[in-house]
Parts: structure tokens; sequence; C-alpha cells
């Protein structure tokens, strides 16, 4: 079976979305499809996750962490739509933003719960990452570094808010703390990833891996629009839509590999 | 072809030739204190046994028994 549509698509969607978005230019039209394209990929996301729920038993490992996946995908789903509605865009309550904020932490919280049960099962599994202990302390020093420089201004500006009695900086500060600790363990998945190449289960936890990736990205867009004149172009948009479509397919991907395994199409090479 | 390489064929294709071979040297030194050279066809059913953790781990209980009771089928 092959796999590499899976990794195909991502950039197709993004290069679409790329396209669409500069023929739109900076008009209203561009606000409406970015809204409208990120429900689109947080469903796709949702999707992606349940499938591969689906092809697990309960009680297994990785269907507790596709679940924690899955439901953070649906909190921040109802998020961006709850955005959306009257009450919630221009001058919201306390009670809406409060609402946001709660929804908002808990997304994030599941996502978070969701990636460490995932990066926890090399341990589990009793099994050695590839490179040995060097390469497990350099690449996450590599991660901690750069998950604190792209999401540690944030987390600042954040503390500052809520100390100066902004109820909705505690998303922000919630979202900037489960940032950097999602993104340090960007080293076990990529190290899992590594260690499974050459075999089918590569692609769920190297699509994985991207996703997260692209996480950090979207994380560093605003670094990125104020180092490059990017004309108003939503680049954070664009790292968010692939970091989405990732999940989607590494969900796509778990399924598929698992319904290999049960039917046992895999010839010995 | 060697017990531990057609236990490692087997595995490689789901999860690679480096966790194949990795888990393979594992188990038969964890479970049976060998290694994998000295693996002989009356070892295969503890092999099996002791990689079901990991395997249950990666691809759920389902998947890794199946996997399993193939390798016990072709692997004697």
């Amino acid at each position: 079976m092959r796999f590499r549509w899976l990794a195909i698509f991502p950039l197709v969607y993004v290069a679409l979305f790329i396209l669409i978005a500069w023929q739109l230019g900076g008009a209203q039209n561009l606000a409406t499809f970015v809204i409208g394209q990120r429900i689109f990929v947080r469903l796709l996301a949702v999707v992606g996750c349940f499938m591969a729920v689906s092809v697990f038993e309960r009680g297994d490992h990785l269907r507790n962490a596709w679940l924690w996946l899955g439901g953070g995908a649906i909190l921040i789903l109802i998020l961006d739509v709850l955005r959306q509605l009257p009450g919630f865009t221009d001058n919201p309550s306390l009670a809406a933003k409060m609402t946001l904020s709660g929804v908002g932490v808990l997304s994030n919280l599941a996502l978070l719960a969701g990636i460490w049960t995932l990066s926890r099962s090399w341990k589990l599994a009793a099994i050695e990452l590839p490179g040995g202990r060097g390469a497990i302390v350099t690449i996450s020093t590599i991660t901690i570094l750069l998950a604190l420089a792209v999401t540690g201004p944030d987390a600042y500006a954040a503390v500052n808010q809520l100390l100066g009695g902004d109820v909705s900086a505690v998303l922000k500060l919630v979202s900037a703390v489960v940032d950097v600790i999602t993104l340090c363990l960007i080293t076990p998945l990529l190290l899992i990833a590594v260690s499974l190449r050459g075999g089918s289960f590569v692609w769920p936890w190297g699509l994985l891996t991207a996703s997260q990736v692209c996480w950090l990205l979207y994380d560093g867009a605003d670094g990125l629009t104020r180092l490059f004149s990017l004309g108003g172009f939503p680049i954070a948009e664009t790292f968010r839509g692939l970091a989405e479509t990732l999940l989607f397919c590494a969900g796509v991907a778990q399924y598929l590999v698992i319904r290999q395994v049960r039917r046992g199409v895999l010839a010995v090479a | 072809m060697s017990i531990s390489d057609e236990i490692s064929a087997r595995l490689t294709p789901y999860i690679g030739d480096f966790n194949a071979k990795i888990w393979v040297k594992a188990v038969a030194r964890r479970e049976l204190g060998l290694t994998p050279d000295a693996l002989t066809a009356a070892h295969v059913e503890k092999m099996l046994d002791g990689l079901r953790p990991s395997l249950s781990t990666f691809m759920g209980r389902g998947a890794a028994e199946d996997l399993l009771l193939q390798i016990g089928r072709e692997v004697r």
C-alpha cells in the first residue's frame, strides 16, 4: 500500500491555500476565506484522529493518545465556531471571555495529553531510540531552545496582561506554556519516527512529527512576518493549515497501517 | 536464515529494520538470556510472548495478536 499521497495531500492543500489567499489579497474576502478554511482543517483533524481511534481496542495505549488528540481537536473546533458567533466577537462580555478561555484551555490540555501519551510510547515499549543518549540530548536541547525562543515572548506578554487584570490572557498563558511543553515533545516523536524508518508505521509517526514542527513554525510566524515583508499574507494560517492537514493524514495513516497488520498484507522482505 | 532473522524479517515491513533487530535482540536477552544467533525453533513461543508488550504499545493488542499469530505460524 502506498502512503505517499498522505504526505503529498497537505502540500497540495497548502499550495491551493496560498494560491487562493494570494488572489484574494488583503480584502474582506480573504478574512472570510481564512476563517472558512480554518474550520475545514479543524474538521479534517477531527476526522483523522477518530479514524485512528476506530482501529484500536478499548484500553490500547495509542487509542488513548488519539482520543486525547481527537477531543482536543473537537474543543478547538468549538472554540473557532464560538469566535464567529454574535456575543463572542465584538466587545465580548466577561462570561463570553471566560467561556472562550475555558474551552481554549481544555483544548490545549487535551492536545498536550495526546502528544504526551504518544511520546511515552518508546518508554512503555521499552525500546531503544536511535542515536543513543547523545542524539536525545542534542535534539532535545535544540528543540527546547527553539520552543522557548518561539513561545517565550508570548508567555511573558500573557503574564503581564494577566497581572494587568485581563482574564482572557489566561488562555494565552496556558497556550504558551502548553506550546513549550508540546514542542519539547517533538524530540521523542521524531526519534520514534526515525527508528521506524523502512516500516509502514513510520507514516503516522512521521506525519505527526511533521504536524508538530508546523505548529512550531505557526508559533514563529509572527517573527517571520516581522522579518520579511509579506504584504498581510496570512503566513500563520498557512502553517496552521499544514499542521492540521498533517494531523489528519497521520490519523488516516494510523488507521491504514493497523488495518494492514490485521490483514497481514505485507510480504516479508 | 536464522530464527532471529526470520522473526526480524516479519517485523521489518511494519516497524522497520532498526526496531525489528533491536527488539528481537532485546527480547532474546531479557526473556531467554541468549544472543539472537543462539535462538532455535524451541524459543519462538517465548520470543513472541516477549515481543507482545512492545508490539501492543505500537499497534494495539488486536493487531499485535494477529501479527504474532502470523509469525508463530510461519517461523518454525
